[in-house]
């Protein structure tokens, strides 16, 4: 048997689908869309169910909506489990109403039901089962109450068949009879099609003849309205009416979500709520852990003498002399007789590499922990409510603030933040525009250059740097909202949903999923280009290896590919061909604090190279302000590590769209900063 | 911000005329989109349904609206194309 779970957004579908489903989940996407797809088995039964997209209709508009149906059409499900939010009946039965067209049955799992008393609500649990023709379970998806009544009910197959009830005045019901006597035997969901032709859905317009025509342009002049106002009309006619004998209402006093919004809603004290809970939200994800942990985890896997702990800006530092496990493997292959390339691949090509990203996870996790529970309490959605003014003349949303803020902190936990963002478009601009907020990564680019260039106003230099980011990104933002995306009208329809505590459960499922997920292609993906960087870099044409000391870095197929890109930086350097500085920027890929250390080590010295060591270096010692400036620019706009181009990929759903992406950020960065370097080499 | 009209009970105007604390009744929409047109009569923007603005966002715009015992939040734009007649 074969189930569907479809309900409005905010209905509390998740959570009941893991209700439902338990462990037993598997996560993809729709075909050809960018919507995940969870498919799962009802516990303790054979029973497979799929959770279908949030939707409040099946209009032909949204790709959501499109997907269901065609899930509907093509898949027949055997039943179709409908959660419907009991607080706001008369908007969800709007859905349930389209459901019961289909040919397909419907169980209607009313959430909930603790709710209602504070709703000042009372509902005739019976009556609307016998009003609406189907079975009715009364559940609390986030109590876990009722689910073991709803999973008997549909597992010993005994709730309500669908009888298509009519609910319709006469005249529509006798077009839509009209229209189902003159459809082919073999035309499915004939009900559901008839009121689509009503509507004038243009995906039904093949079934259309001149008779039929005829008789809904009648049905239109008779109601004075247009077939897709009537139907909806109609539609809520009939849902008031079945309120009217099923449900009680009585007055209750202000509720506790408007209390709370008369706060965080307030004109003057909204945004100052919102900067600290986002301050809140980039300490604890970005800084206090990011500080507490990235050394741990770089020790575990690079290896340290000494640990340093920081918090805020006090730090600890402790003599550990851990192996690590890179230096540990190599060891164990070096003992064993490998060789020292051998060596080189394992600790520095696929442990380094993988490390580099790994050292994001527990940022990531707690990042969404936040983010989960700002979305389940309901405060994410006063956040796209009150900041959408702001941000929708940019092409972007109101949430769009949130991957912006944290991208300051790492791109990663930034771009993934943008599926908090509804509309297609605005996510997509969001995801592509993050990474040009400096990330912690990018600072000891921007630390070395400006303080060697520009000395004591250096702290004005980075400052610009950021001003720089803000302005490219709306005015970015802003063009390609009208030249890519024009047409599209964008609209802020949404919900604000009631405030609610936070379920511990549902967060700590959601974390497990994503950070799972992101892990699974720091193993796939990530390490696979950061083994080819590092295969570049550490072999010469004629496959010697690079050890550094007989052969150097400047033999390496990674210098000639360099060079081969040198001309690419020609420009802003002031008209420099440097191998050098395109190694550097190509390292850059596999993590941005690569770039220092990279430069650091072509010039001969260790990481922890100073300034004046290294721009005393012949290879480097052609940068003057200006073209310090311009790679500084070029290194912030360009693409970013190989762990934010992943998530850009996760996020964006596909690769045409991520290598596009990518194409727009280098073009954005290489102009930049040409521009930048060229007026320093005409100045010059 | 562009001054708005202050409707009395009985007046006829936009949605987006409408300030904090009042009920409309809606009349009629004129909207070229098909799409934004469709969707709210989905969410239950019909013809003599009754709508109160019940809480504006801090810089003015969007407006959050309760109708049919729910709350929707509405772009300033996208409330001009509904007509109404103030009720309370």
């Amino acid at each position: 048997m074969k189930c569907a779970l479809v309900g409005n957004q905010n209905s509390g579908k998740t959570t009941l689908f893991n209700a439902l489903t338990g462990s037993n989940q598997k996560v993809g996407n729709w075909p050809g869309v960018t919507i995940e797809k969870k498919e799962g088995v009802i516990k303790g039964t054979k029973i497979s169910i799929v959770d279908l997209p949030g939707i409040y209709s099946f209009s032909p508009y949204t790709t959501e909506e499109e997907v269901s149906r065609k899930f509907c059409f093509e898949e027949k499900p055997d039943l179709v489990i409908n959660i419907i939010d009991a607080t706001s009946i008369e908007r969800s039965l709007y859905l349930t109403t389209q459901l019961l067209e289909m040919d397909v049955d419907v169980v209607v799992a009313l959430n909930m039901e603790d709710m209602l008393d504070k709703a000042g609500l009372k509902i005739d649990i019976e009556k609307l089962s016998s009003e609406l023709g189907c079975s009715i379970v009364s559940i609390s998806a986030k109590k876990n109450a009722g689910i073991d009544k709803l999973i008997d009910l549909i597992s010993s197959n005994k709730y309500i068949r669908n009888n298509h009830k009519m609910i319709y005045p006469q005249e529509i019901e006798e077009v839509i009879k009209d229209c189902i006597n003159h459809f082919l035997p073999e035309q499915n969901f004939k009900r559901f099609s008839a009121v689509k032709l009503i509507e004038h859905d243009k995906e039904y317009s093949v079934l259309l003849n001149n008779h039929l025509e005829e008789n809904i342009k009648k049905l239109e002049k008779k109601f004075g309205m247009d077939g897709e106002q009537l139907i909806a009309d109609q539609r809520y006619k009939y849902i008031l009416k079945v309120k009217d004998k099923c449900v009680k209402s009585f007055p209750r006093p202000e509720s506790i979500t408007d209390k709370l919004d008369r706060i965080f809603l307030n004109k003057y004290l909204a945004i100052p709520i919102f900067i600290c809970v986002m301050a809140i939200v980039y300490m604890l994800s970005v800084g206090v852990i990011g500080g507490l942990t990235v050394n741990i985890i770089d020790m575990l896997f690079n290896g340290a003498e000494t640990l340093e702990i920081s918090l805020f800006s006090a730090s600890w530092a402790w003599e550990v002399n851990f192996l690590g496990l890179g230096p540990w493997l190599g060891g164990l292959i070096e003992s064993s007789g490998g060789s020292v390339w051998a060596v080189s691949l394992v600790k520095d090509g696929i442990v380094g590499g993988v490390g580099a990203v790994c050292n994001f996870i527990p940022q990531i996790m707690i990042l969404f922990t936040l983010l989960s529970i700002l979305e389940t309490t309901g405060y994410m959605s006063r956040i796209s409510f009150f900041l959408d003014r702001v941000f929708h003349n940019f092409g972007l949303s109101g949430k769009s603030l949130v991957p912006f803020i944290l991208g300051s902190g790492c791109s990663v936990p930034g771009i993934m933040s943008c599926r908090t963002i509804e509309d297609p478009d605005e996510r997509h601009l969001s995801i592509i525009l993050t990474p040009f907020i400096p990330c912690n990564a990018k600072l000891p680019i921007i630390t070395l250059f400006a303080s060697y260039f520009f000395g004591g106003s250096s702290w004005a230099i980075s400052f610009s740097l950021y001003v720089f980011a803000i302005v490219i990104i709306l005015l970015f933002g802003y063009i390609l909202k009208k030249l890519i995306y024009k047409g599209h009208n964008s609209t802020f329809i949404s919900e604000l949903p009631s405030y609610q505590s936070p379920s511990i459960k549902y967060v700590a499922r959601d974390v497990h999923d994503k950070t799972f997920s992101f892990i699974k292609r720091a193993g796939t993906v990530i390490l696979l280009c950061s083994v080819v960087v590092w295969f570049l870099g550490s072999f010469t044409w004629t496959m010697t290896f690079v050890d550094g000391e007989k052969v150097l870095i400047a033999e390496s197929m990674l210098a000639s590919i360099g060079n081969a890109f040198a001309w690419i930086f020609y420009v802003m350097l002031g008209g420099n061909y440097s191998w050098a500085v395109s190694v550097s920027a190509i390292q850059g890929l596999v993590a941005k604090e690569q770039v220092i250390s990279s430069i650091a080590v072509i010039a001969g010295l260790g990481e922890g190279a100073s300034g004046a060591d290294i721009f005393a270096n012949p290879l480097f010692s052609f940068f003057t302000p200006w073209s310090a400036y311009a790679f500084m620019v070029f290194n912030l706009f360009s693409a970013p590590c190989f762990g934010a181009i992943s998530a850009m990929r996760k996020e964006l759903g596909s690769v045409k769209a991520t290598m596009k992406g990518i194409a727009f950020q280098l073009g954005v960065a290489w102009v930049l900063a040409s521009i930048i370097g060229g007026i320093g080499w005409l100045v010059a | 911000m562009e001054k708005r009209k202050h409707l009395q009970v009985g007046e006829e105007g936009h949605l987006s005329d409408l300030r904090r604390g009042q009920k409309g009744i809606i009349l009629n929409f004129h909207n070229d989109n098909a799409a934004l047109r469709r969707r709210l009569l989905d969410m239950g923007i019909t013809k003599d349904v009754v709508v109160e603005i019940k809480k504006i966002a801090p810089l003015g715009d969007p407006i959050d609206i309760k109708l049919r015992g729910y709350e929707l939040c509405l772009r300033r734009l996208d409330m001009k194309g509904i007509d109404i007649k103030v009720v309370e």
